[in-house]
């Protein structure tokens, strides 16, 4: 008798009128946010065709002494020849990331979208940058060629200093 | 000629009415004269199915009825107050935007014809519009004229709309509304900016989305972005770009935002926009007694088309006299030097020479839109709705006008005074003239500039409030502008005295002269002005919560951009205050 009871009686269903809507409600809400968040998702890609950031330097004797520009056009970056050794410097302001330009008489890098300068080691002077330049991965193939990786980078002093952002060398 | 002669209607016709009276099936008469043709016309059944309403009559009915049944006319009430068509009240700012709105979707409608988003068309299919296409030069000129003349009358439409009152209650979230528009105006030229592929449009767009990289949390170079896992590879600028740079993908996504996603929200928030002004009685303007309205059409429609026309003619010869600029093919290593951003943005871009990229470029533009959102909430003066009330609102009007102001302000220095390297150059001075290399600027240190800030906001807040005596500005403006004189003043002689004595100040501030002293003055001034004698006067009983710490908040935030800027440009102060770690930098 009892069983027969519970199955009439709809107050005694498994999920009451209420209940149900809150779930179908739930479940509406639920569909609609997994789609908003799936097509955030698909917003951003999982494949982007882009150059890669590892290059060819060149044989390290080509450099002098001083801030080279040869591969500012294609590859943005300065090749830098101290006393001990090279380093690479990504040409790409810590402000808002324009090129900024060097400039032999005043030994400064100054961007030309909002002023900020920076020294041969890419500390900043003046200006907004909030960061000194980026150093980027730079190492010497056996062949005596450099291979500099725009991937990897330093910017703190005490680290930029040494392998693998520094190519220690001398002619 | 001479020989022939009129002959009376040819039997021939008449074969031919006969003809249509056979066909069409009643007695058919064709016209005699112009005015029969036209009726002829008018009354056939196939213009009656085109325009509705039967026979026009010109009766009030009639007039009615064509606003009312018109689909493009109905956002229109049927009859309007006469001070709502007055052009000295309305300026005619919101429906000229919209008729630019218009011109911008036929011509941007007709470039994409021609035009690939793709780098290596892109720019070609620029110089083909210029060049080849036959009047591709009329249409992209109009594009990009039309596109700066809309920022313009939307820019007026606000600061009229400000000036009446008309953001009052019941319109505050039309206002809103209206914030939410001006804004999407602003990202439309954005996006559309890009499509040239030329290097003005790269390196704009380079800027700006950097800027989303600077976002708190969101952005890879932003503060916090390590809490999130946030790379350069999954921030909010990567969403934006469909990549790590400006490239191939970011010229399709912006394709798509300006040409479908953007105009097609833009145009669902007019319609909202059009009919919250219909249902809120389409004018602010207020009732006066015995007050007769007018009727729409003509009276309004015509003003709407007259507005219409004369836009269109200045956007012609505006088209016809200037072509719009295209620089070199889109170079994503080299900064074209200087580089500036269009009009419009070059106030932001100054601004970024001041603060942190995530202060300048993402908290203090979304503070200005929170802050124009929340004015009608903010402003509870009763008064002056639907019309100018200098006298009601002084306070208001003063406020808004000096951040206007100060906005312009900004363009005009990053649009005159900026030369290569971002050197300033005054708009007389010439370019090639070589500028020696700015100093080397400091930061304030924190111990000081901390409680230098805290002192700011709470003399600030407090000062205006706790003086309870209405000052008389007779006595309170020349002594305040003599005491900016003084300060300024005493600055130029400490500095004269002291730069040989002081290393300190030798090194970081070597120059200190006339533009110095009258750049403290002013500066000065004008922070008592708006900082304290203003709200002193207007604000100081307001309830505190809703009225008097929201207003100052945002007033002294606005000076405080000012008082930055005068710290870099006089004294070479990079920072006052600065934690690194945060990218905290003011």
């Amino acid at each position: 008798m009892a069983e027969t009871a519970s199955v009439t009686n709809p107050t005694s269903e498994a999920i009451s009128r209420r209940g149900f809507l809150k779930l179908a409600w739930g479940a509406l809400a639920a569909f609609l946010g997994g789609t908003a968040a799936s097509t955030l998702r698909f917003l951003f890609p999982n494949v982007v065709y882009e150059p890669s950031q590892k290059f060819n330097a060149g044989p390290v004797a080509e450099y002098p002494m001083g801030i080279s520009l040869k591969w500012m056009r294609e590859q943005r970056v300065w090749i830098v020849r101290k006393e001990n050794g090279l380093f690479a410097m990504w040409g790409r302001c810590t402000h808002l990331g324009c090129t900024p330009n060097w400039f032999e008489g005043e030994k400064r890098f100054r961007c030309p979208c909002h002023g900020s300068n920076f020294n041969p080691e890419g500390d900043v002077i003046a200006g907004p940058a909030p960061k000194p330049l980026w150093h980027c991965k730079i190492e010497m193939a056996a062949n005596g060629d450099l291979i500099v990786d725009k991937a990897i980078l330093e910017n703190r002093p005490g680290f930029r200093e040494n392998a693998p952002y520094f190519v220690e060398y001398k002619a | 000629m001479a020989g022939s002669t009129q002959t009376p209607e040819t039997p021939k016709t008449n074969g031919l009415e006969a003809l249509l009276a056979k066909i069409t099936g009643n007695g058919f008469k064709l016209p005699s004269n112009a005015d029969e043709a036209k009726k002829l016309v008018t009354n056939s059944q196939v213009w009656r199915s085109v325009f509705r309403g039967g026979v026009w009559k010109n009766t009030p009915r009639d007039r009615a009825a064509h606003i009312i049944g018109n689909v493009w006319l109905h956002l229109h009430p049927v009859r309007v107050r006469p001070r709502a068509l007055k052009i000295t009240y309305s300026w005619g700012m919101g429906g000229i935007s919209f008729w630019l709105f218009l011109l911008l979707t036929i011509s941007g409608i007709l470039l994409m014809f021609y035009y690939r988003p793709s780098p290596d068309m892109a720019y070609r299919d620029m110089k083909d519009l210029e060049f080849a296409v036959s009047y591709g030069w009329f249409w992209r000129n109009m594009h990009r004229w039309g596109a700066h003349a809309m920022v313009i009358t939307v820019i007026l439409h606000m600061i009229r709309v400000f000036l009446t009152g008309a953001y009052k209650s019941p319109r505050e979230f039309n206002w809103v509304i209206g914030v939410v528009l001006l804004s999407l105006t602003l990202f439309l030229s954005f996006t559309g900016y890009l499509l040239p592929w030329d290097q003005l449009a790269l390196w704009a767009v380079t800027v700006g989305t950097n800027m989303a990289g600077a976002t708190p949390f969101l952005g890879n170079e932003g503060p916090f972005s390590a809490l999130l896992n946030i790379r350069i590879n999954n921030d909010v600028r990567f969403g934006l770009l469909g990549g790590t740079t400006v490239g191939e993908a970011t010229l399709i996504r912006f394709y798509v935002l300006h040409c479908v996603f953007v105009p097609v929200i833009a145009g669902a928030l007019l319609m909202l926009h059009f009919w919250r002004i219909r249902k809120d009685s389409f004018s602010a303007a207020p009732y006066s007694p015995n007050e007769e309205k007018v009727e729409v059409w003509p009276n309004l429609i015509a003003r709407e088309y007259v507005a219409a026309a004369l836009t269109t003619v200045a956007i012609l010869v505006w088209t016809l006299l200037i072509n719009a600029p295209l620089e070199e093919a889109a170079n994503p290593t080299v900064t074209p030097n200087p580089s500036k951003a269009p009009w419009y943005f070059l106030g932001l871009q100054e601004l970024l020479v001041y603060f942190d990229p995530w202060i300048a470029g993402v908290l203090l533009p979304n503070l200005i839109i929170v802050g124009l959102c929340a004015i009608p909430y903010i402003d509870r003066n009763p008064k002056g709705v639907g019309y100018y009330a200098w006298k009601e609102r002084p306070f208001a009007n003063t406020m808004f006008l000096f951040g206007v102001a100060m906005w312009f302000i900004l363009i005009y220095i990053g649009y005159a005074c900026r030369g290569p390297a971002w050197a300033w150059y005054w708009p007389w001075e010439n370019w090639n003239v070589h500028k020696a290399p700015p100093p080397a600027t400091w930061n304030i240190p924190n111990l000081v500039g901390g409680p230098m800030m805290a002192l700011y906001f709470a003399l600030g807040i407090g000062l205006p409030r706790l003086i309870k005596k209405e000052l008389d500005w007779r006595v309170a403006i020349p002594t305040t502008a003599l005491l900016s004189i003084t300060a300024g003043l005493s600055l130029k002689i400490f500095h004269t005295l002291l730069v040989n004595k002081m290393d300190f100040i030798a090194q970081n501030i070597p120059h200190f002269g006339l533009g110095g002293f009258v750049l403290v003055s002013v500066f000065l001034f004008i922070t008592i002005f708006f900082g304290f004698l203003m709200p002193q006067r207007y604000i100081r009983e307001a309830p505190f919560f809703a009225i008097y710490g929201p207003t100052m908040t945002l007033a002294l935030l606005t000076i405080g951009v000012i008082l930055k800027m005068g710290a870099r440009l006089g004294f070479n102060i990079k920072y006052v205050f600065s934690i690194p770690q945060v990218n905290f930098n003011i």
